[in-house]
């Protein structure tokens, strides 16, 4: 009996040792590899407080102090009250971000849920390749989308516009007009908005599909004999029942698109007179374009604060939502 | 199934990549290697592989490899490599860049050349960017005019019926004619610019030389102020708006973004095309079929003499971390002190020489006819000014703003208002 | 209210097929079809640009059909060695498989780490993860930046590696997985003598393979496609993946418009193949995981 026990004790603190072998071989390297993000993390926090550009000379350490130097909050101050030109950029910035996030969310939704839902009533067997075509534009690479878009909306030579004539309208310069505008949005924005849109309608969809395929299909059957039309038996039965995915694709849509780049980068770079100029393009250009990389840390600061503020209240929704 | 074919994906990935990254076959003993940076441009770079042969020709034990970067990238790449010592051997550089990172450059040796003969051999516009508080930082290339040089399409003068070679003696001449070439079509868009003159570089220096010319500056006295809200600037910008007005361009189809000039008057759309020279050799190149006949010329000036300003343009430099200084310099002379080279490096980059001598050369006159047409003008090119940001200025400040004056989404005060507040925000 | 309306006895009948009926059916087509159509076109578009002439494509109205059907834009690029695609793909690939390799490894191990295994310090480095999943690129992209100058790292497909060995998000769902594991499956191991690496290895590993499928594909499009960080680490061209050298070509080809099309096809078409059969795990992993 006694020996058993020392026996099984021997095991166990064996096995003890060798799990925390285990668990040390794989923190250790974990850590240092970690403690380079965190180095990055504080180099990124420090940066926001300093006029840096990789150019100059500066201090000893990291190139801050000295040609680089440090400016307390200055560049946050500039921001939202100078009247520098890269204080005017980021307002404008900030501004055509937030309007590109609150026109993409409504439209995608406006699209994805009622094609999602007519796709998934369909039922037989040509859904797969609906659902297939429709999805390619989401793995499809968002350079070549740009570009695609951008022949299209050739003011000479692209399609859209040769659609326009031959309706008898007048033909839009789609990416360059600063005059033309639609809803008081720049008619650029619309351009870059509807190019968006349409590399991305896909992923909701895909994401919805699925939702509604979890909806019972016994609850909305029996809601359509009690009398009620499809449209009652959508909003008072299918709709609840996926209003979690609901919110979680708000969340997904809402971040990705204040943080949208690739496409406005190779269709406008911003124009035109800045209309389509983003917030991430603008921390793009202040810090490679310009190398003026202090400033272009505390704009994606504030990006970040505008991110997180957003996730956060959509948590606190979403957190309501599933006690309910 | 699907894993096997991910797995067949892998290797022939991992098979691609191994194929691609054979490296480059190492140099001989004894051999100097220098690394030499550019941005991309094609005809510069032919012009360059001319020169280096011809060096290496000269010096056997010398390999000069060049490797080039996109323009938008360049400045990038030079500022994050240098901090790390990374650069090349010999760089190439923009003139007016210089006074923005001179302090991680080195100076030319005095043997090499002195701030007083780099002053005599070259223009000033062009030598004016490499001297920063009066140290040489690089030797120039080019006159990198952008003022008033303008691409003429001879087949659609002709088609309007108007006298070719144009004879203008006032800008109101080159606005006639500009208002004959213009074409619209039937869904009220403009399908032929008679002048376009509306992308970054030609407004900018037009702008610019405007100012000078009706007896204005833009700078302060000492240069530590920009003054663009002036009664001569406001003359010059709403004489920019009234062309446009005068209907030879629409600002809104023709511009950077869409048109762009060079593209627009190689693809038939445009009468008049101000752009600098350089634009020939590209245009050139990427339009081989383009059947139109076409010439260079310059405008006339405003009022006075054709004073202007320009960018102290591409030249090269040596990077104060190279191990081969003497030689990297050598080079760097060779190119383009050296009248012969510089000669033939101009011509096949397109570039006005920078040196008077071989810009009066007959050699350059044959190969590039409208280079004597500019000879004229050339001794009134001012340098631009060393700028805290001179893209900056330039592309994001000055540009945009007459932009908007030309289509019509600022007045002539409010861009000018803006100009000068933006413009001066950039000394910090 | 439910159960009271389900207890009333049917009022009548489901009507059978009846109009009304086909009316909504032909309905729903109609707008599946016409979404269809417009997600189709600029695709369309695109593969008959690219076999006009530089000139037919920009004739004002656009011709529909290419009028001289012609593959000289395919072959300009073949021929143009400035352009070695071969190389780009390579480039890709590399970054692709070895980031997708790398984080599957880590993720899978960390993961099974935090689920199993007890240590000091699991909250506060399970709460750093945390942090790092709010966290976005854009905060970090320009000290990362910084670094790989600083490391001479700037031009090197390393440098598209060397940040993306740890994926917060990887490790959060392979955690998940793990924790269903049941402990006996360890335990069993572990009295017939295995050691931990050799549990991770065979047990571990095969156990987490659907999971792990999804995250390789999920990985392997999202580097494919990354655009933003490689352009600002790959200057040079030959070190370039496919989405900046198609800007590239694009910027150094304006006013060709075939022929960037035809790059483009080049570019996005061979690797829109392997997703789309890879499509069902995709899908699955963007419904499991929410994120792209």
């Amino acid at each position: 009996m006694v020996r058993t026990r020392n026996r099984n004790d021997r095991r166990r603190s064996g096995l003890v040792i060798s799990k925390r072998r285990f668990v040390a071989s794989v923190t250790i390297p974990l850590l240092l590899y970690e403690s380079l993000g965190i180095f990055v993390l504080g180099w990124a926090f420090v940066l926001m407080f300093f006029d840096y550009s990789p150019g100059r000379l500066g201090g000893p350490i990291l190139g801050l102090g000295g040609s680089n130097p440090f400016v307390g909050l200055r560049n946050f101050v500039e921001m939202f009250s100078g009247d520098s030109v890269q204080a005017t950029l980021f307002r404008t910035s900030l501004r055509n971000t937030i309007i590109f996030a609150v026109a993409v969310l409504p439209l995608n939704l406006a699209i994805t849920l009622p094609l999602a839902w007519l796709l998934e009533s369909i039922g037989n067997r040509f859904k797969s390749l609906y659902r297939t075509i429709y999805f390619l534009p989401v793995l499809t690479s968002s350079v070549g989308v740009a570009l695609i878009w951008m022949s299209m909306y050739d003011p000479q030579a692209g399609w859209i516009n040769a659609i326009i004539r031959a309706f008898g309208g007048t033909p839009v310069a789609w990416l360059s007009d600063p005059r033309a505008g639609f809803a008081n949005v720049s008619i650029a924005m619309w351009a870059v908005i509807i190019a968006y849109l349409w590399q991305d309608y896909g992923y909701n969809m895909v994401i919805f599909i699925a939702a509604l395929q979890g909806v019972p299909h016994e609850l909305r059957e029996a809601a359509l004999i009690d009398g009620a039309n499809s449209w009652q038996a959508f909003t008072r039965i299918t709709l609840p029942l996926i209003r979690p995915t609901m919110l979680f694709v708000c969340v997904m849509t809402m971040l990705s698109s204040f943080q949208v780049f690739d496409v406005i980068q190779v269709m406008t770079n911003g124009g035109p007179n800045n209309q389509t100029q983003v917030l991430m393009l603008d921390i793009y250009k202040s810090a490679f374009r310009y190398q003026n990389m202090g400033w272009a840390a505390a704009e994606s600061f504030v990006l970040f604060l505008v991110v997180m503020g957003v996730t956060l209240f959509q948590m606190r929704v979403l957190r309501t939502d599933w006690e309910y | 199934m699907k894993a096997k074919i991910l797995a067949l994906l892998i290797v022939l990935t991992l098979v691609l990549t191994a194929c691609g990254s054979k490296g480059e076959s190492a140099a001989p003993e004894g051999t100097i290697v220098l690394r030499f940076w550019v941005h991309t441009n094609n005809a510069f770079i032919a012009g360059y592989e001319a020169a280096i042969a011809a060096y290496e020709a000269e010096h056997p034990n010398v390999d000069i490899q060049l490797e080039n970067f996109d323009y938008e990238l360049y400045l990038q790449t030079l500022q994050t490599a240098m901090p790390a010592g990374e650069e090349a051997d010999i760089l190439q550089l923009f003139g007016t860049w210089t006074s923005q990172y001179y302090e991680r450059l080195t100076p030319v040796p005095a043997e090499v050349m002195t701030v007083e003969q780099a002053q005599q051999t070259f223009y000033a516009a062009p030598i004016g960017g490499f001297i920063v508080d009066g140290v040489l930082y690089g030797m120039p290339q080019e006159f990198n005019m952008e003022y008033g040089g303008v691409l003429v399409n001879k087949t659609l003068y002709e088609a309007a019926g108007l006298t070719y070679p144009p004879q203008w003696r006032t800008m109101d001449d080159v606005i006639a004619d500009a208002q004959a070439l213009t074409q619209v079509d039937e869904t009220g868009m403009m399908s032929v610019a008679g002048f376009h003159f509306a992308c970054a570089d030609p407004t900018a220096f037009s702008f610019l030389a405007g100012i000078k010319q009706r007896g204005g500056d833009y700078w302060n006295a000492d240069h530590t102020a920009f003054t663009f809200n002036t009664p001569e600037a406001r003359a010059q910008l709403q004489f920019m708006v009234d062309m446009v007005n005068a209907g030879v361009v629409d600002p809104v189809v023709f511009n950077d973004s869409t048109n762009f000039v060079i593209d627009a008057f190689f693809q038939g759309k445009v009468g008049i095309g101000y752009i600098g020279s350089w634009a020939i050799a590209l245009g050139q190149t990427n339009y081989p079929d383009f059947a139109d006949e076409w010439d260079y010329f310059y405008l006339p000036p405003i009022q006075g003499d054709p004073v202007f300003v320009a960018d102290s343009g591409w030249g090269l430099t040596v990077s104060p971390n190279s191990q081969h200084q003497d030689i990297a310099w050598d080079f760097v002379r060779f190119v383009t002190a050296n009248p012969e080279i510089a000669a033939q490096w101009n011509i096949a980059s397109g570039t006005i020489p920078a040196m008077p001598a071989v810009a009066e050369s007959p050699e350059i006159a044959a190969a590039m006819p409208w280079v004597p047409k500019a000879l004229a003008i050339l001794p009134y090119g001012e340098y631009l000014g060393n700028m805290p940001d001179r893209d900056l200025v330039v592309y994001e400040i000055i540009y945009p703003h007459v932009l908007n004056a030309l289509q019509g989404v600022e007045t002539v005060d409010q861009a000018l208002q803006a100009i000068d507040t933006e413009a001066n925000s950039t000394f910090r | 209210m439910a159960a009271n309306t389900l207890s009333t006895p049917l009022a009548q009948p489901r009507k059978p097929f009846g109009w009304s009926r086909f009316l909504g059916r032909f309905l729903a087509y109609f707008i599946l079809t016409l979404g269809l159509s417009f997600t189709l076109l600029p695709f369309v578009m695109m593969i008959l640009s690219s076999f006009k002439t530089n000139l037919e494509v920009l004739r004002v109205p656009p011709t529909f059909w290419p009028e001289n059907f012609t593959l000289e834009n395919y072959l300009k690029i073949f021929n143009d060695p400035q352009l070695p695609l071969l190389r780009f793909y390579g480039n890709s690939a590399f970054v692709a498989v070895f980031n997708v390799t790398s984080t599957l490894f880590t993720s899978s191990l960390i993961g099974y780490m935090f689920a199993k295994f007890e240590f000091p310090g699991k909250k506060i480095l399970f709460g750093w993860f945390l942090t790092m999943m709010m966290i976005p690129t854009q905060i970090t992209m320009i000290p990362s930046y910084l670094i790989l100058a600083k490391l001479g790292l700037i031009n090197s497909l390393w440098g598209l590696v060397i940040f993306s060995a740890v994926d917060a998000f990887g490790i959060f769902m392979m955690r998940q997985f793990c924790e269903t594991l049941p402990n006996e499956l360890f335990d069993a191991a572990r009295i017939d003598g295995a050691g931990e690496w050799q549990i991770y290895w065979r047990i571990v590993l095969p156990q987490l393979g659907a999971p792990l499928a999804t995250l390789g594909i999920l990985g392997f499009m999202f580097n494919w496609n990354a655009y933003l960080w490689p352009m600002i680490v790959l200057q040079k061209i030959e070190v370039r993946t496919l989405p900046i050298i198609l800007t590239w070509f694009n910027s150094t080809h304006t006013g060709q418009g075939a022929l960037v099309m035809a790059a483009t096809v080049l570019i996005i078409m061979p690797i829109l193949f392997v997703f789309l059969f890879f499509q069902r795990w995709i899908v699955q992993g963007f419904t499991m995981t929410g994120f792209k």
